[in-house]
């Protein structure tokens, strides 16, 4: 006979088969002597001994452990956890909710506030423009004299350049190979830009000093998305020659992909070619951009680089006032801006999302491990060690922790698109978002320590309990449950807490939005068509670059023929769209009252329009009082302004009547006369009221590149409209940013909106989450007691009464809970009062009723199943 | 009261060492292990029966013993234990052992003179 003899490690099934037959053995033996079939049997087991006992003490000599008793361990817990589905499903599912929400709420954090640049040692480049106190909240900006005055000055900085503070303005018209022509954002920056970045182009080269000098031949360095999309990538790109509104640019680099800064720039061009820019101190548009050298701290340069701006505000008291100070900030900083207290805050619920998950999992897994008391104090009478219980209990605790962890990422990847795709795009680097890793590690750690911790401290008093009591108690199992219940209760209050913080914390957002949504804005009609068209270069109202009295010329005629376009109700144009974002003239301002009154360099700044007729009733902002700018307020007529409310406001303040009255932009610039008053508008940003200033385009010299129009037609039919128009008067010419007001006034709201709905829906499954808790423990509870419950009901205890004393002390924890979560709120107040919009973060309703909330939740969520127990009591007779 | 740790067979060695020697004639099953232990000694050592898997585990993990599925003179699939060549040497050194072993435990236990 050939047999196969193995050496190799025989599997448990193995043990159980020989066992079997072993066992077979002994029982044939009995029957041959000849024993009743029962008689064998119970023969066969004494002889062999249990059957369990063997196998542990068999697996003790597996050489494989610890790794193959880690493993057998693990499926022993999976055993149990399957088993003992009904705790430890809800338990997996609400932990897995709870990492999913939390690393995807991560990552999003991650993506946008700390993963790093494209840069390298971006934490050495500084922001830097100044700011002036006095002249209320403005930025002040640097002129490109201050480039060298920079370089010259501060050692600390290895490389210097400047920009613009903004993109607006600097969009160029691409015609290239007979496509129809596009807007393209370009951003002017002096040579050294790249070299601050630490950048360097994929092709071809780097700007020069030689690129830089006034009347230098025009060289761009293309971004990669523009080389991609309009160039086909073409390989062979570098010394070829583009045409940009109409001229020619010699195409010298294209820049590394993911270099998108600034912010939407589709190519770089030098800045200083220009001598108006390069020599005048008082064009003030730029900020400066710079590295430190290695070893330098931002602290050491924040104050050389104030002191250089004190020293120079003496030296030219012309341009500069002395109440100006530096401001230097870090290009992470800088980048993320505003966005970063509301992702913090987002970070912090997902993170609270998480311990309330980790809570309620935990809550029922102990409801879980107190059920299990007798099997626990059964094995341990039969010899089980108390290690090994310890250990099993772990596992599975592990092992709820583990499936919750892949189940909780796996959402968390169908999560994070959607997330991404939601938020708002003007967050930097959101679409970067991905799953972290980083992220991933601190779910699973708190969730294992969660599991872990769950099981074992509810085992830890069950194996120290003496066993004799909780066996004799059999099915009975009040003391068991009681003894779990203070822990348990305490998990109750922490649960309402977070529930309450949460659902205050959203119900603030929520009211925010709310009165933002409502909030009279001054634009009426939101259905208004707008678009940015980018006017220059060569067409048939001139060559070259449109002149002042070329560009009025053409506008006139584009708003005339659409005027005269049926369908078209009115149609004008503006100097800077309503909430085009941060960007806008500023000015300052005196009126004729106050004139003379105040030194020269802090005069109070407005928002400046340059409009034509027919834009008021165009967007819908009503005129409160005198006329509208008309065909007569041309250049040459007597100079006319007209001004909001809140400006108006304060020459009434003063005693004069606003129409009439007058004001100018400086002490050496002539009076303007006003005309009118308009409601207030917001031009900047929804939440943000601010003074606005009108001139006619005919009497003022900055273009008016935004178009604004409504008609009776869709806003697909308008937009065809304007671009046929726009090719009959000029083929070169492009229009782009297409966007009605209301789209406009959504894009401004919609961090708010993507904020509060995120808020809503992490309080909303905070509450969820703190319900199912309570529910399950006063539903285990319950079930503990009922044969008290059924006594008490005998003896004609009130169903009411029996029914507050089984609730009561763990709603008293839930209630303690729940005020403790929205007084947690006030500690968060001064960071929450720049994120909220006409609500203070005390509002006394919100907090009192999302407290309140929670509570008749719990209350809700409490006598369900008390209800039940003691409307129907069930004696056990067993 | 159970012990925290498992309960040390204080037979382990000998059991071992009985085992193979069972096992010398040639190869055998659990079964036929534990009652040719038990025949041998006259049924004066009644083992549990079960507590011989242990034993062939660790004697399997040494190497001194290999085994393999087969079906019994009686019919039934059991899995068949047979020395391996270290296992044979190991009776050797395990017999010698066990000698010295009785005749000093016989010495200390001989009546005082």
């Amino acid at each position: 006979m050939k047999w196969k003899w193995k050496r190799h490690r025989p599997t448990p099934q193995d043990l159980d088969d020989e066992l079997q037959s072993h066992l077979e053995a002994l029982r044939q033996e009995r029957l041959d002597r000849g024993d009743s079939p029962e008689a064998a049997a119970r023969y066969a087991h004494q002889h062999l001994g249990n059957r369990t006992a063997i196998a542990e003490d068999v697996h003790q000599v597996d050489p494989w452990s610890p790794f193959a008793n880690a493993l057998y361990t693990l499926r022993m817990a999976a055993r149990s956890v399957t088993r003992h589905r009904k705790t430890t499903g809800p338990a997996t599912a609400i932990l897995s909710l709870g990492i999913a929400m939390s690393v995807a709420m991560f990552s999003l954090v991650d993506a946008v506030l700390l993963r790093p640049l494209p840069f390298p040692r971006q934490e050495s480049i500084e922001v830097i423009w100044k700011v002036d106190a006095q002249a209320g909240h403005y930025i002040e900006e640097l002129a490109y004299p201050e480039l060298r005055d920079l370089q010259d000055n501060i050692r600390d900085l290895e490389y210097v350049a400047v920009m613009p503070t903004s993109l607006y303005g600097y969009a160029r018209v691409l015609q290239h190979q007979g496509r129809e022509p596009v807007q393209i954002e370009s951003a002017p920056v002096s040579h050294d830009f790249f070299r601050v970045l630490g950048v360097e182009p994929a092709l071809g080269r780097n700007f020069r000093a030689s690129d830089e000098r006034v009347n230098a031949a025009p060289v761009v360095i293309l971004s990669d998305r523009v080389w991609r999309e309009h160039f086909n990538s073409d390989p062979h790109i570098i010394g070829r020659m583009i045409r940009l509104n109409g001229d020619g640019n010699t195409v010298i680099g294209v820049m590394a992909p993911g270099v998108d800064f600034p912010r939407g720039a589709g190519f770089w061009r030098p800045l200083g070619i220009d001598r108006n820019i390069v020599e005048r101190r008082n064009a003030t548009y730029l900020q400066a951009i710079a590295r430190r050298r290695p070893g330098s701290s931002h602290a050491a340069v924040e104050r050389q680089i104030d002191s250089l701006f004190q020293r120079l505000a003496n030296q030219y008291p012309q341009f500069y006032s002395p109440s100006q100070r530096a401001s230097v900030m870090t290009l992470p900083v800088y980048w993320t801006g505003s966005s970063r207290p509301q992702l913090w805050i987002l970070l912090g619920a997902s993170i609270l999302l998480l311990t309330a998950s980790v809570l309620s999992a935990g809550i029922l897994i102990l409801s879980g491990v107190v059920a299990r008391r007798i099997e626990l104090a059964t094995r341990i009478a039969l010899g089980a060690a108390r290690w090994r219980i310890l250990t099993q209990l772990a596992a599975e605790g592990g092992f709820i922790a583990i499936t919750a962890t892949l189940a909780g990422s796996a959402l968390s990847l169908l999560a994070l698109p959607l997330l991404t795709r939601w938020a708002p795009a003007d967050i930097p680097r959101v679409s970067d978002a991905h799953l972290d890793p980083a992220a991933l590690t601190f779910a699973v750690a708190a969730a294992i320590l969660a599991a872990i911790v769950c099981t074992l401290i509810p085992a830890g008093s069950a194996l120290n309990q003496p066993l004799e009591p909780v066996l004799r108690e059999g099915s009975t199992r009040s003391s068991l449950s009681r003894s779990g219940l203070r822990t348990r209760n305490w998990f109750i209050c922490a649960q309402a807490t977070v529930a309450a913080l949460m659902l205050a914390l959203a119900g603030l957002f929520v009211a925010s939005y709310h009165a933002l949504s409502t909030a009279d804005i001054g634009f009426a009609h939101r259905d208004t068509l707008t678009f940015n068209l980018a006017l220059h270069g060569p067409g048939p109202f001139g060559a070259g670059t449109y002149s002042v009295g070329a560009r009025r010329a053409f506008y006139n005629e584009l708003l005339h023929r659409l005027r005269e376009t049926p369908g078209v109700l009115s149609a004008a144009a503006i100097l800077v769209r309503p909430l085009e974002g941060p960007i806008g003239w500023e000015r300052d301002y005196e009126f004729a009252f106050e004139a003379g009154k105040q030194t020269d360099r802090v005069l109070p700044k407005a928002n400046y329009e340059s409009i034509t007729t027919g834009y008021f009733a165009t967007v819908g902002t009503p005129l409160l009082e005198g006329r509208d700018f008309n065909d007569h307020d041309v250049e040459g007529s007597p100079s006319v302004v007209i001004i909001s409310q809140s400006l108006a406001r304060r020459i009434r303040a003063a005693g004069h009547s606003p129409v009439g009255h007058q004001l100018r932009f400086g002490p050496s610039l002539p009076w303007l006369t006003i005309v009118g008053v308009t409601a207030d508008a917001r031009y900047r940003n929804i939440a943000q009221q601010d003074a606005d200033l009108f001139v006619p385009a005919m009497q003022a010299q900055p273009s008016t590149p935004y178009l604004v129009i409504r008609g009776t037609q869709s806003t697909t039919e308008l937009a065809k409209l304007v671009r046929r128009t726009l090719a009959q008067l000029d083929p070169s010419q492009a229009a782009a940013r297409e966007a009605t007001l209301g789209e406009l006034i959504d894009a401004n709201t919609a961090r708010n909106r993507f904020h509060m709905i995120l808020l809503l829906a992490f309080g909303a499954a905070a509450l969820l989450l703190a319900a199912t808790a309570i529910y399950g423990v006063i539903a285990e509870l319950m079930s503990a007691r009922r044969q008290e419950i059924a006594i008490r009901t005998a003896l004609g205890s009130p169903r009411a009464r029996l029914m507050r004393d089984m609730i009561r002390s763990t709603l008293l924890f839930a209630a303690v809970g729940a005020l403790a979560g929205t007084s947690a709120l006030l500690f968060l107040r001064d960071h929450l009062t720049t994120l909220l919009y006409a609500i203070t973060p005390t509002d006394p309703t919100i907090l009192l009723s999302s407290a309140a909330f929670v509570l008749v939740v719990n209350l809700a969520a409490a006598c369900w199943p008390a209800w039940r127990a003691v409307d129907r009591p069930r004696i056990d007779f067993t | 009261m159970p012990d925290d740790k498992p309960p040390v067979d204080i037979l382990q060695g000998t059991l071992n060492m009985m085992i193979l020697r069972v096992l010398l004639p040639g190869p055998a099953n659990g079964y036929e292990i534990a009652r040719s232990i038990e025949r041998r000694s006259d049924d004066l050592l009644q083992v549990e029966q079960g507590s011989i898997y242990p034993a062939l585990r660790r004697l399997e993990t040494k190497g001194f013993v290999e085994a393999s599925w087969k079906t019994s003179s009686t019919n039934r699939r059991a899995r068949y234990y047979r020395l391996t060549r270290t296992g044979r040497k190991q009776i050797l050194a395990e017999q010698s052992r066990w000698k010295t072993l009785v005749h000093a435990i016989t010495r200390v236990m001989r009546p005082a003179e």
